[in-house]
């Protein structure tokens, strides 16, 4: 059975051409534009897997990935932070600056090169 | 100069004047004379600075010699006087020395006796003339140093800036009201107080403390920015400097305090236009690129090989564009002081390590053997962790771009009399000297045929120039064309650790 992943992010031609890699995959897809949206599918779809922007206008991403860690229904789904911080280094600074604390299982600066995306998600769904 | 000396003669008998008239003129004296004590003092009135030697009888009918002496001190305490003494008497010759008569000779005496008496005097009156001169010399000079003080002493009141001068128990010896108003205490109660006790920005007590101790604590001066005011919108630089003796005694400190909160201010909005300008434009410009990896990936179709290179080419670009982004996402950041916010023991071995390991694949692509060496493996410094990590990545990805297929990078890092000293070298084609200063200037990229494939801001060296400042350590590079280069940079062990508190 293909897993299903749930996209969140504002702008709707990251979302699209990321669908475009994830489906490749044969993965399922569920978009989300918005902080609130994609919390709202997230509890109503059970995906396996998300995929979260940092930057969204209505609820941005650490507010959501927080509350979702906060819900035990929810807990437990991965979530892959998109950031805007480019850089090779392993970064936590992004979260420091913005004062929270975020429980996302993984960070991935965007744009990302598809192999890489699809490696990040085999490897969190592999945890499961 | 013998025409000009002039004697005069005040003696009630002829004979005497004329016969020393006679005398002294034939040495080429000129010489006036007197019959009376008034016709004396008169001649001197109305020959001022000209007589030089005054002969003088002490018995003359109405004003006696005495008072006729008396009178001459009054006038010009510098006039030799020679007393003669018709009736010679101990007694009153010496009565006359204490007036002030500079000799006597008695009667008779013989022209020689007279010339050598008046040659005498007029030597001391030469003297006294030189001393004179002399003396209104130094009070003049003195007169310009009071001068000069009060025109130093109206420049410092009337400057904008703050001046704070500290004697070496810490007494504050010179301050003005900028000084006060900069710091918001009365200049009167900084006059004569102790720095320590005059409520003053603890950073600056400390750094006041620091410039008064020995020469020997090897500290020179340092510039701080200070916040002040009650909502910490007023900012100060001040730049205090130790005072020291010729033998290196610290003798005291001077600090001088400058507004800068217009230059905070104006700062803050370039870097806030920055920001903005670069978060808008880094979404767009992200999206462009992962639209173009999926293409390229033939994830939205079969492409030809004309098309993937031409997308290939176009990622590239977008890829410049989002570096320059970041760069300068970095340098705002640094610019608003909060690239180095949050140090923390590390340990640079491991954070030097974790760069090199990352970077391995970089520079095996390049057939490039690249080693880490280091021998303080368990020495900590307080310090940025990420934007560290950033020096060396900005370094090491430098190297490799710039060292030819089959080259050596080396990266060393030891422990160095209070200081961590880390080198990064490489085999690469080296910089220019006359690039060699330049090159950690924001925007500036070497131009040559071997650097024009290769992608860059021209921002990177900047940055790892500002956050190797921020941790008050020093960067120095060192290269020769087409041999190499060595980047060295020096963390200060103690002062990382007190930047840290």
């Amino acid at each position: 059975m293909a897993k299903k992943i749930l996209l969140i992010d504002d702008d709707p031609d990251l979302v699209e051409t990321v669908s475009i890699i994830l489906k490749s995959k044969k993965y399922e897809v569920i978009a989300a534009y918005g902080g609130i949206e994609g919390l709202e599918k997230a509890k109503k779809e059970n995906p396996d897997l998300i995929v979260l922007d940092v930057m969204m206008p209505d609820k941005d991403g650490y507010t959501v990935c927080k509350e979702l860690k906060a819900d035990p229904e929810l807990s437990r789904i991965p979530v892959l932070l998109l950031t805007a911080v480019v850089s090779h280094i392993p970064t936590t600074r992004y979260t420091q600056q913005m004062g929270m604390e975020t429980e996302a299982d993984d960070y991935i600066d965007k744009p990302v090169e598809p192999g890489v995306l699809v490696e990040r998600i085999e490897a969190l769904l592999a945890k499961q | 100069m013998a025409e000009q000396v002039k004697i005069l003669v005040i003696d009630d008998e002829a004979i005497m004047r004329d016969g020393c008239a006679r005398i002294l003129s034939r040495d080429g004296w000129s010489v006036i004379t007197a019959e009376n004590g008034e016709q004396g003092l008169q001649k001197i009135r109305s020959h001022p600075e000209e007589i030089d030697v005054i002969l003088l009888d002490l018995m003359m009918p109405g004003m006696s010699g005495m008072e006729v002496l008396d009178r001459i001190r009054e006038i010009d305490t510098n006039l030799q006087v020679i007393v003669i003494t018709g009736y010679a008497t101990v007694e009153s010759a010496v009565e006359a020395m204490k007036k002030g008569a500079y000799d006597f000779t008695a009667k008779p005496f013989t022209p020689d006796q007279l010339r050598l008496g008046v040659m005498r005097a007029l030597e001391k009156r030469l003297l006294q003339k030189e001393a004179d001169f002399l003396r209104r010399e130094r009070e003049s000079s003195l007169r310009d140093i009071a001068t000069e003080k009060s025109k130093i002493k109206t420049i410092i009141n009337c400057m904008g800036d703050g001046v704070i001068v500290c004697d070496s128990d810490g007494s504050i010896v010179l301050t003005n009201p900028a000084a006060g108003l900069l710091l918001a205490v009365p200049e009167s109660q900084l006059l004569g107080s102790l720095y320590s006790e005059c409520n003053l920005h603890p950073e600056l007590l400390m750094t006041i403390e620091k410039s008064l101790q020995n020469a020997d604590s090897g500290y020179t001066s340092i510039s701080q920015e200070l916040t002040i005011g009650e909502d910490a919108n007023i900012y100060l630089r001040a730049h205090t400097a130790p005072v020291r003796s010729d033998t290196g005694e610290t003798m005291g400190s001077v600090t001088v305090l400058q507004d800068i909160s217009y230059l905070k201010e104006l700062d803050k909005m370039k870097s806030d236009f920055i920001a903005m300008v670069a978060h808008e434009l880094r979404a767009p410009i992200a999206t462009i690129e992962q639209q173009l990896s999926v293409i390229i990936n033939k994830m939205a179709g079969d492409i030809t090989e004309t098309q993937g290179q031409l997308l290939r080419r176009a990622k590239e670009r977008t890829r410049g564009v989002l570096d320059l982004i970041k760069d300068l996402l970095d340098i705002s950041k640094i610019e608003a002081g909060k690239m180095v916010q949050y140090k923390e023991p590390i340990s640079l071995h491991e954070v030097i390590k974790g760069v090199v390991d990352m970077m391995t694949a970089e520079a095996q692509v390049k057939k490039i053997n690249m080693q880490f060496f280091s021998s303080a493996a368990a020495v900590n410094i307080n310090a940025d962790r990420n934007s560290i990590a950033g020096i060396f990545t900005n370094l090491i990805s430098n190297a490799i771009k710039f060292t030819p297929e089959g080259g050596r990078i080396l990266i060393n890092l030891e422990d160095v009399d209070g200081f961590l000293k880390t080198c990064v070298s490489d085999t690469g084609i080296g910089i220019k000297k006359e690039d060699l200063c330049r090159i950690f200037d924001k925007f500036y990229r070497v131009k040559s045929s071997e650097t024009r494939q290769i992608i860059g801001t021209g921002l990177g060296l900047s940055i790892v120039k500002s956050i190797v400042d921020a941790h008050l350590g020093t960067i120095s590079v060192e290269s020769e064309e087409g041999r190499g280069t060595t980047f060295t940079i020096l963390f200060p062990k103690e002062a990382t650790a007190a930047g840290c508190k």
